[in-house]
């Protein structure tokens, strides 16, 4: 039992963990992309923003020569006839150095670094010639050392014009001991024209109309910052990062981004699973011991005290009140179950005493007087409940006078059978007066009526047979027809004179009716509960059955005419509930001829 | 098993039954007729539809009978052979008014 709630217990944590793990893992994989497209814009921006600086620094460095435009037409129109030196270094001995004395000779009167255009158009063409070619470079080293100090792939300026398709390489930007020339890895001369591809042109021209543009083209990012006019021609400074780069920097902050949001999300997703154990598991998994224990103790006190400690107001503060409350009404309900089951026993077991006590109170003892052969009685009496409202009675009021009752009483069950014991004493106690069958009846009917506020009746039938001659007195108080058999007759009613049942009006007066029984009749009486017992389909055995069951074996000895009877009324109702009491009774006359010997 | 059909106008009542009057049946009648008998003075039980009475049936019956002696009369219509034959045996023929 505690290894499954063990189990149990993990499961919800587990359940919780495992939901928590694909969230942090959909929120990874959104941060991830997010961040991915943010820096890779950031990184852009800032590759944006750093080329625009160094374009500045080229720009400025250019414009340092006063008439930097007339250089850059000069280099552009004699590319195929200056003689540079590219990687210029100014120590004494260089061929820049040489160029610059022979300069400073002819030329005496010019600061070489601030001479303007009006001095340069005036000097002789051999001088303009070493002039571009020093300048160039100057130029050149400062361009190669802001290359470095950036570390830019290409560091260049191209002279181009509408459409944009061509660019003149003017100079480029080298590392020391970079080789100059056209192949692949080698660091563009001046006067190098290349055609360009579409993205390239947009990039120009997008530089001209407003000043810096960013190209992707193949593995590479273009910038291109415009410079100046030079006659029709547009001159620009241009840079080449390589993607690789901007790529590494691009990843390296979408996983140090998307690592951090992971790793609080994992943080925040430990502490929720700590305070869910803490806060619901461990109350909860009170609760559900305390509800395990009361199952086994039935103890609802030790219960409420042990959830006491469980106090959140919440929930589950409220569940373990709810399990208190119903552990307590638990025990009240068992309580009261427990009382009602005892005095349910204790009723059970008086009604059994009760039906022993009915059963017994109506003869029972068959054949009933062994020495007396002029007669035969048998008689069954089967209540529908416990106990019943109807009742046979057969007694000797003297020695020649036998006294015969059958009687059903208006209801079943104990009232039925209270009722039923008083009309049976009171019947008996008239009969034994040796009053007629009338007179009984009227005296019973008093004495029932003179107390009986719910209106209760009871009809009956009373005969008294005089043994030694055969006559039999019948009175009848509203009870069914009796059944006679005639020696070599079969059975039929007898209709007798009626009266009301008894307990009905007072100051009734019962009629008697007289009829001598022949040695060999047989008289078969009853209750209501034969003809109209009823099958499932609410159809009743009936007077017409009842007849031909007593005529199956007309001659049977009363026992057997009584089982006749039950078995065909068993094979009637089938499995109906019995639902009336089932009372008969058989006394067959033999005549005194028997009495003599 | 019991539809009771009731209607009372000015201190005569009149109860339709229709099914069986029996062991289950007839303490709801007596329930129904004690709640309204209180001021009727001509009470009628029609057992048109009535197909069997028992002798708690009966019994209601005897009550009724003996309350409406008291405060007018009651009279029992359209019963039919079946539980004419039970008023026959059981001497409520001389009790009740049958019509």
């Amino acid at each position: 039992m505690n290894k499954s709630r063990e189990k149990r217990k993990g499961s919800i944590i587990l359940q919780v963990a495992t939901l928590f793990a694909l969230s942090i893992l959909a929120t990874g994989i959104i941060a991830f992309i997010t961040q991915h497209a943010r820096s890779h814009t950031n990184v852009k921006m800032q590759a944006e923003i750093h080329s625009g600086e160094v374009a500045n620094e080229v720009s400025l460095t250019v414009r340092e020569f006063p008439a930097y435009r007339w250089l850059l037409r000069y280099w552009y129109d004699h590319s195929d006839t200056l003689d540079i030196e590219y990687d210029a270094e100014f120590t004494a001995g260089t061929e820049t150095e040489k160029k610059y004395q022979l300069f400073k000779e002819r030329n005496p009167d010019i600061q070489i670094k601030y001479v303007g255009l009006s001095a340069l158009r005036s000097l002789p063409e051999e001088d303009q010639k070493l002039y571009a070619e020093i300048s160039y470079s100057w130029l050149i080293t400062r361009i190669n050392q802001i290359k470095q100090t950036h570390n830019i792939d290409y560091l260049f300026c191209v002279l181009t014009e509408e459409p944009y398709d061509r660019q003149f390489f003017l100079f480029s930007g080298a590392d020391p001991g970079a080789v100059r020339g056209t192949n692949y890895e080698e660091v563009y001369p001046l006067g190098v024209v290349v055609q360009v591809g579409e993205s390239q042109q947009a990039a120009m021209r997008s530089a001209v109309e407003h000043d810096g543009s960013l190209a992707d083209a193949g593995g590479y990012v273009d910038y291109y910052s415009f410079l100046c006019d030079v006659d029709e021609h547009k001159v620009l400074i241009g840079m080449t990062y390589s993607l690789s780069s901007l790529t590494n920097d691009v990843d390296t902050q979408t996983w140090r981004g998307t690592a951090f949001a992971m790793f609080y999300q994992i943080l925040l997703s430990l502490l929720c699973l700590g305070l869910i154990f803490v806060f619901v598991l461990r109350p909860l998994d009170r609760v559900q011991h305390n509800i395990r224990l009361y199952r086994k103790t039935k103890d609802s006190e030790t219960v409420a005290k042990n959830l006491a400690e469980v106090k959140p107001h919440n929930e589950i503060g409220q569940l373990s009140e709810d399990v208190v409350e119903l552990t307590s009404e638990l025990d009240r309900y068992m309580r009261r179950n427990e009382a009602i089951t005892a005095e349910k026993e204790r009723i059970s077991t008086e009604l059994s005493l009760a039906t022993r006590l009915q059963a017994a109170f109506v003869p029972h003892t068959f054949p009933p007087f062994p020495n007396r052969e002029e007669f035969d009685i048998y008689a069954v009496m089967n209540p529908a409940r416990e106990v019943g409202g109807d009742f046979y009675d057969f007694f000797l009021i003297d020695d020649d006078h036998l006294c015969l009752v059958m009687a059903d009483v208006s209801g079943k069950g104990i009232p039925g059978a209270l009722f039923m014991m008083v009309s049976k004493i009171i019947l008996q106690s008239c009969a034994m007066l040796g009053r007629s069958s009338a007179e009984i009846l009227n005296k019973t009917n008093e004495a029932i009526c003179s107390n009986n506020p719910e209106d209760m009746f009871v009809t009956v039938w009373l005969g008294i047979l005089e043994i030694s001659t055969g006559k039999l007195t019948t009175a009848n108080a509203g009870h069914e027809y009796p059944a006679i058999k005639r020696p070599g007759g079969s059975f039929e009613l007898l209709k007798e004179k009626h009266g009301l049942v008894i307990g009905a009006m007072e100051n009734t007066h019962y009629k008697e009716y007289e009829l001598r029984l022949e040695p060999g009749t047989k008289l078969f009486l009853y209750t209501d509960g034969v003809p109209e017992a009823t099958d499932t389909e609410n159809r009743m055995f009936g007077i017409g059955h009842m007849l031909e069951a007593l005529n199956e074996e007309p001659d049977a000895a009363p026992r057997q005419l009584l089982q006749n009877v039950h078995r065909a009324v068993d094979g009637f109702v089938k499995d109906a509930e019995q639902f009336d009491d089932l009372t008969m009774l058989c006394m067959e006359y033999k005549g005194e001829s028997r009495h003599d010997d | 098993m019991l539809n009771i059909n009731k209607t009372i106008d000015e201190g005569k009542a009149s109860y339709l039954l229709e099914g069986r009057l029996d062991t289950v049946t007839a303490p709801e009648l007596e329930k129904e007729l004690k709640a309204s008998l209180d001021g009727i003075s001509e009470l009628t039980l029609d057992f048109e539809k009535l197909d069997y009475i028992s002798s708690a049936g009966l019994r209601v019956l005897l009550s009724t009978q003996k309350v409406m002696t008291k405060q007018g009369k009651l009279k029992i219509v359209h019963v039919n052979e079946t539980i004419m034959e039970i008023f026959e045996v059981t001497g409520f023929t001389d009790i009740l008014t049958i019509e």
